[in-house]
């Protein structure tokens, strides 16, 4: 790939960043692949040396945030025309409450995946507490009260400290997937609003 | 090296390539190639934080018939190589104590 392919890949993938952030990049792109054909390498190498369009692209998208991604989507390309401003007024009910409605699912979303990992570890200390309570109160009993009722509630106190930790390694293992899971989210979110795929990859 | 103490260690090692005298990108990466790695888009990242930081100015100038960003590093950002370096005594002590078994 020649340093003109790759500028012109590089702005179809970047597709969707405010403008002059897409030439400041490629300028500076531009700029490392000249420093580096100035050393004797061919143009060639010295685009390969930057490394690939969609790893450059990918990691772009991970350091910019979905409100600047969503802003400079919505953002008008040139100036609303008055009959626009008022189908958008008239029209706000609709979008407005659809747009909620998005936004809305999204959030939903991340209430559910927190409310599971919440309620795991909720359960997880429920019987960690059980576990420690269970082995105390059966003392008490053993003292106290009869032998027998002490002796089951040891039996319950271990077997709450067993579940727990067979339980803990199931929290933890959840957790971190739930969480790798919303991050994937928030990419594949991001992902609608940016570049386009290259078909001939 | 941890990423999250490479992050760190990034910066201060991009201010000290252009402390002596202006830098521009692909000599920057050139000069911490032999200590630390990064890749390109990293450096323009970490260049347009430090100047929205004002830790930086950029020139552009002109370079054997094509223009070329020269980075200007600071006060301030003369200052942060000097707070890092204070930093690192706190390191250094805290890494004595880590090693202070090993002997």
């Amino acid at each position: 790939m020649n340093k003109q392919e790759f500028l012109i890949r590089l702005r179809k993938g970047l597709q969707g960043l405010p403008q002059n952030d897409i030439e400041e990049r490629l300028t500076f792109y531009n700029e490392m692949i000249d420093d580096r054909m100035e050393e004797g390498v061919t143009e060639e190498e010295a685009v390969s040396g930057i490394g690939t369009v969609d790893e450059i692209v990918s990691q772009i998208v991970a350091e910019t945030s979905l409100s600047k991604l969503v802003k400079e989507k919505v953002r008008p390309k040139r100036a609303l025309r008055v009959w626009e401003i008022v189908l958008l007024t008239l029209g706000s009910p609709i979008w407005l409450s659809l747009l909620l409605a998005v936004f809305a699912v999204i959030f939903a979303v991340y209430i559910t995946v927190w409310s599971v990992i919440v309620a795991l570890w909720a359960a997880e200390l429920a019987l960690a507490v059980g576990a420690f309570c269970g082995v105390l109160s059966s003392v008490i009993l053993i003292v106290q009260v009869n032998v027998i009722a002490g002796i089951a509630m040891i039996g319950a106190g271990i077997a709450c400290a067993g579940l727990s930790i067979f339980l803990f390694f199931g929290c933890k293992e959840t957790t971190k997937g739930l969480l790798f899971l919303t991050k994937k989210m928030i990419s594949g979110i991001k992902s609608i609003f940016i570049g386009r795929r290259m078909e001939n990859e | 090296m941890d990423i999250q103490l490479k992050r760190g260690l990034l910066d201060v090692c991009i201010l000290a390539a252009i402390k002596s005298e202006d830098s521009y990108g692909y000599k920057i990466i050139k000069d911490m190639k032999p200590y630390i790695e990064m890749s390109e888009s990293t450096l323009y990242t970490i260049l347009k934080r430090l100047e929205s930081e004002d830790m930086l100015t950029v020139q552009t100038a002109e370079h054997c018939g094509r223009l070329r960003k020269y980075y200007h590093i600071t006060d301030a950002g003369l200052r942060r190589i000097e707070n890092f370096k204070d930093e690192w005594k706190e390191i250094m002590s805290i890494y004595r104590f880590i090693t202070k078994e090993d002997k």
